[in-house]
């Protein structure tokens, strides 16, 4: 099993992060969960935005998340997840776990939870390579071809 | 001008040489609140800013020191002050409503707020108890009893959505008037919004309970959808004609008068920039008149090279009539509503009529004015006093020259008595000289403070400069919070008996120095 490296996972997440807010913003376009004045009498849009983004991700990388352990960024660049003992991860974990760290990354713009999609990437710098996400979620990832 | 400047400066040095402030060690007693120094933000009803009960004159104010300072819990409080018998009562941001000890600003009492006082503080009588009135803009109105902070209620209109309650109500007999804007003119910033729906208006509300009496909103006609962008956002219109302003009252012909903003949206409408009288009890049109038409604009245009798709096309030059009108009687004894325009025009009308008596522009306007808080009239000396902003603000553009300063015009005829302008300070966006907060009058002085952080007394009837302090500083505030001074802005100085009383600090629009100082300076006794 050889972990992948940083610039791979980096430009992997970079890609996913073009991709997964595109469709979420023509989602919030196409719903109109902010477009009437009804929707800022309270907060709930914020949660409704953050659903979005969520059911943008799994759209978009569900089926090879399901299948390969990757979301699209992942599969361009030869990377795949897998759980600590190098076998295919609980879709279930992917989902739940891994991907509202994504969806935090539309909270860039609030002061102080703009850290911690900030923090979770940093952690990619330690020995064993892993965000904070893949920690939680009990993943990491590898480069396809040499597992 | 460069001797102004220096005056200024030479002026503010020298009141602030023996700045010593007192540490407040608590008080607990209850106001006195058998007299308040104003029946609402414009001190009358009519809203000159006139101040009656004022010992500031041109024989003392060289003698105007500080005599307490506290310091808010915001860097842009935007609450106007009201003085009891013995008591300030100041929104202090998101702390509450605080009542300090006139004398030495120890607080007496806090109604606990979460959210920001936006308003003056209106001082109201029902049969049962003497009350406060005062606006949180995004979350309504409220009442609190004057003696204790308790509250009583807090109401709000369901007109719409997203109304904001910038402008401070007025209390007239057992009926609360209400001026409504809205939010929209900064969501639209928000290019995935379906700008827009939301329209101003004026309410009524029983003072006793806070129940609505009537509500008249600006705009009639139901919006419609217009067209749409990026596919799927909607785009509506009418919309807007804000009212960001206390109305004035008129106690023979029992009306309302007040202006009206520009539209957010296409199509505009014949109700912005407008001037309407209301029947008081029905809320019934009596007359209205437009001076600016096709005025359409939300913050959205900002930067006008982006080209956002929520600023409407083609867009206007956002010339609200932000400031409260004024209903005066000249020398002659004729009466007079005045208004003034972001436009830097005023007009006088015939308040029968609405028909236009004289109309005068002091400079090029803009976003923040022109006109931008209010004007002030000393009815005796047949003045008006008219402070010009005209700011730039970056990204939209303000064609023309600016000519900021306070304007001092005969009430009668709109003909220019004096102007007192000075260079700004420095070239810095904060530094610019320029007058956006409301000014104050009394006897014979009139007070105003600069965007550039200059608080100046000047000689009614000349325009001379007869004190001045500067706030770009810190402070040694008696609540013990890390206080400085800022631009003025907002609501300008509030003028009681021996006090001026003032918050400087407003770091909201334009980009001005925020603040954080509510300043009480003190006019000596005749025999110091």
């Amino acid at each position: 099993m050889v972990l992948a490296s940083r610039g791979r996972r980096l430009l992997a997440t970079a890609i996913d992060a073009v991709l997964v807010p595109s469709l979420s913003l023509l989602l919030v376009m196409a719903t109109g969960v902010v477009e009437d004045a009804e929707d800022y009498a309270d907060f709930w849009w914020i949660t409704h935005v953050l659903l979005l983004a969520v059911t943008s991700y799994i759209l978009l990388n569900g089926y090879s998340l399901w299948r390969t352990q990757q979301t699209l960024g992942k599969r361009i660049l030869g990377i795949a997840m897998v759980d600590a003992a190098g076998g295919p991860v609980a879709w279930w974990r992917l989902i739940l776990l891994r991907a509202p760290f994504f969806a935090l990354m539309f909270l860039i713009v609030v002061p102080p939870v703009a850290l911690l999609p900030l923090v979770d990437h940093l952690c990619i710098f330690g020995k064993k390579r892993r965000c904070l996400h893949d920690r939680v979620a009990g993943t990491c990832v590898v480069r396809i071809g040499a597992r | 001008m460069v001797a102004r400047t220096i005056a200024a400066v030479v002026l503010a040095c020298a009141s602030s040489a023996a700045l010593a402030v007192p540490h407040c060690e608590g008080t607990a007693a209850e106001p006195d609140v058998s007299r308040f120094l104003a029946r609402s933000w414009g001190v009358d009803e009519r809203n000159t800013r006139y101040q009656p009960q004022s010992t500031l004159s041109s024989a003392n104010a060289a003698g105007l020191e500080l005599a307490w300072v506290y310091g808010l819990a915001s860097d842009t409080p935007r609450s106007l002050p009201l003085v009891s018998e013995d008591t300030v009562f100041v929104g202090d941001g998101p702390r509450g409503l605080v009542a300090l000890d006139r004398a030495n600003g120890c607080e007496r009492w806090m109604f606990p707020h979460d959210g920001s006082i936006s308003s003056a503080i209106v001082p109201a009588q029902t049969a049962e108890r003497p009350m406060l009135v005062f606006n949180d803009r995004t979350r309504g109105i409220f009442a609190v009893d004057a003696r204790s902070g308790t509250p009583i209620w807090r109401t709000g209109t369901d007109d719409q959505p997203l109304a904001w309650y910038s402008g401070t109500s007025l209390p007239i007999g057992d009926t609360l008037y209400a001026p409504i804007s809205s939010m929209e003119v900064a969501l639209a910033m928000n290019p995935f919004y379906g700008c827009c729906t939301t329209r101003g208006g004026v309410a009524a509300f029983d003072l006793a309970t806070g129940a609505r009496r009537w509500f008249l909103p600006t705009i009639t006609e139901a919006p419609k959808r217009t067209g749409s962008h990026w596919f799927f956002v909607d785009e509506y219109g009418p919309s807007g004609a804000a009212v960001w302003g206390a109305p004035s009252f008129d106690a023979t012909r029992q009306w309302l008068y007040f202006g009206t903003g520009q539209n957010y949206s296409h199509p505009t409408t014949a109700t912005s920039d407008a001037i309407f009288a209301v029947d008081a009890a029905t809320g019934a049109v009596q007359w209205q008149r437009q001076f600016t038409a096709n005025d359409a604009y939300t913050a959205a245009c900002n930067n006008i090279e982006l080209n956002h798709p929520n600023c409407p096309k083609p867009t206007g030059p956002d010339v609200d009539f932000g400031a409260p009108t004024l209903l005066v009687t000249s020398p002659s004894g004729r009466q007079l509503l005045i208004a003034g325009q972001k436009s830097a025009e005023v007009h006088a009308m015939d308040p029968a009529t609405g028909d236009v008596v004289w109309s005068k522009r002091l400079g090029r306007g803009g976003i923040i004015g022109g006109v931008h808080w209010g004007m002030a009239a000393n009815e005796s000396l047949g003045l008006l006093f008219v402070p010009i902003s005209d700011k730039e603000i970056d990204g939209f553009p303000a064609p023309g020259t600016p000519a900021p300063g306070l304007y001092a015009l005969d009430i009668e005829t709109g003909e220019q008595r004096w102007v007192y302008t000075r260079p700004s300070r420095c070239d810095e966006t904060e530094c610019v000289f320029g007058l956006s907060a409301a000014v104050s009058a009394a006897n014979d002085v009139v007070v105003m403070g600069s965007i550039d952080g200059m608080l100046e007394v000047l000689h009614a009837p000349s325009g001379k400069l007869l004190w001045a302090h500067d706030a770009w500083r810190d402070y040694d505030a008696v609540n013990g919070v890390a206080t400085r001074g800022g631009a003025f802005d907002a609501h300008g100085a509030f003028l009681a008996d021996d006090m001026l009383v003032v918050v400087a600090g407003y770091g909201y629009v334009g980009r001005q120095r925020g603040g954080n100082a509510l300043l009480v300076f003190r006019v000596p006794a005749a025999d110091e």
